[in-house]
């Protein structure tokens, strides 16, 4: 799942050295924190949160497959 | 020779359903057959009215005689523009390959060129065709789960090559026989429309479904096609002339 959005973040941002993804998991619920540079903020997730909520869908069939449900944030950096 | 072609009436409660089972039937795939959709069948509203869907299929002579599939293809003739159009079909191939298999997923993937519309609106699209068993958890209620697969390989393609792509994901020939029925569905509406003199509407429809329609009865000069109502709701309406 977190290689999934690791992937799929470093291909569309400008700067992937930038790129960080953590996986905080229970059993049946797995949180996945999505940081970008400011600059990338809106590569990931464009107009209407239209990349974000494609990156959703794909990461719930992800989860799906191990029986979870996953939940992804996307954060900038501090 | 026409006489000895093979073919089969199925009936079933949709043309999907139909040609599935006519195909299992003769053991053939798709692109080993010609099919002609002899009733659309009808979902009436309430289950009332229901009809099934009736299709004929008919082998074709190529797959009547036991000749390989590769003699069919023609040879291309080598062009300066080859290598760029095999590197896009393998950065495309690539990319959906790299997402599956991080989606735990298990499917072989081909790229392929497919044909321009001739509305000029598009460029020949990149077709990635996905194919293995129990795919359908990729396609999703609506193609949702297909449209986000396509949204995102699209994206990180046209950033790899530096322009924007026109690019389709299929899995499982799913957006081939949508659209295939999508036009017969267009056909037989029209007819209807000018046989009653009343205007026809479709059900609800995407853009791209939608789309599919006006291209199709554009050049009928018996109908004018519209769209109405507000997305997702949003669909096309068939006018007689």
């Amino acid at each position: 799942m977190k290689d999934l959005i690791d992937y799929i973040a470093r291909s569309l941002v400008d700067d992937p050295t930038q790129v960080q993804v953590r996986q905080r998991g229970g059993r049946n619920n797995v949180d996945i924190n999505l940081e970008v540079a400011k600059e990338d903020m809106g590569r990931v997730i464009g107009k209407r949160g239209r990349v974000a909520n494609a990156m959703r869908m794909l990461l719930r069939v992800a989860a799906a497959r191990e029986g979870k449900r996953a939940n992804l944030e996307i954060v900038e950096p501090d | 020779m026409d006489e000895h072609r093979a073919t089969l009436e199925k009936i079933a409660p949709s043309i999907e359903e139909a040609i599935a089972e006519g195909l299992e039937e003769l053991g053939l795939t798709e692109d080993q057959v010609e099919i002609e959709v002899l009733d659309e069948g009808q979902t009436g509203l309430f289950g009332i009215g229901n009809r099934q869907a009736r299709v004929r299929i008919a082998v074709k002579e190529e797959g009547a005689d036991d000749e390989p599939q590769q003699r069919r293809r023609q040879p291309r003739e080598a062009s300066p523009l080859d290598d760029d159009v095999d590197n896009t079909l393998e950065i495309a191939r690539a990319t959906v390959a790299e997402l599956l298999e991080r989606m735990d997923i298990n499917a072989e993937v081909d790229a392929h060129m497919g044909e321009a519309d001739d509305d000029d609106r598009h460029e020949a699209p990149i077709i990635v065709d996905v194919n293995g068993s129990d795919l359908s958890i990729l396609i999703g209620r609506r193609a949702e789960t297909l449209n986000a697969l396509q949204y995102i390989t699209r994206l990180i393609v046209g950033k790899e090559l530096g322009r924007s792509t026109h690019l389709i994901v299929d899995v499982e020939g799913y957006r081939m026989r949508r659209e295939r029925s999508l036009r017969q569905m267009a056909q037989k509406m029209a007819r209807q429309a000018v046989r009653s003199g009343r205007r026809q509407s479709l059900e609800p429809m995407s853009p791209a479904e939608r789309r599919i329609i006006h291209i199709e009865l554009r050049d009928n000069a018996d109908v004018y096609t519209e769209s109405e109502g507000e997305d997702p709701r949003r669909k096309v309406v068939i006018i007689p002339n």
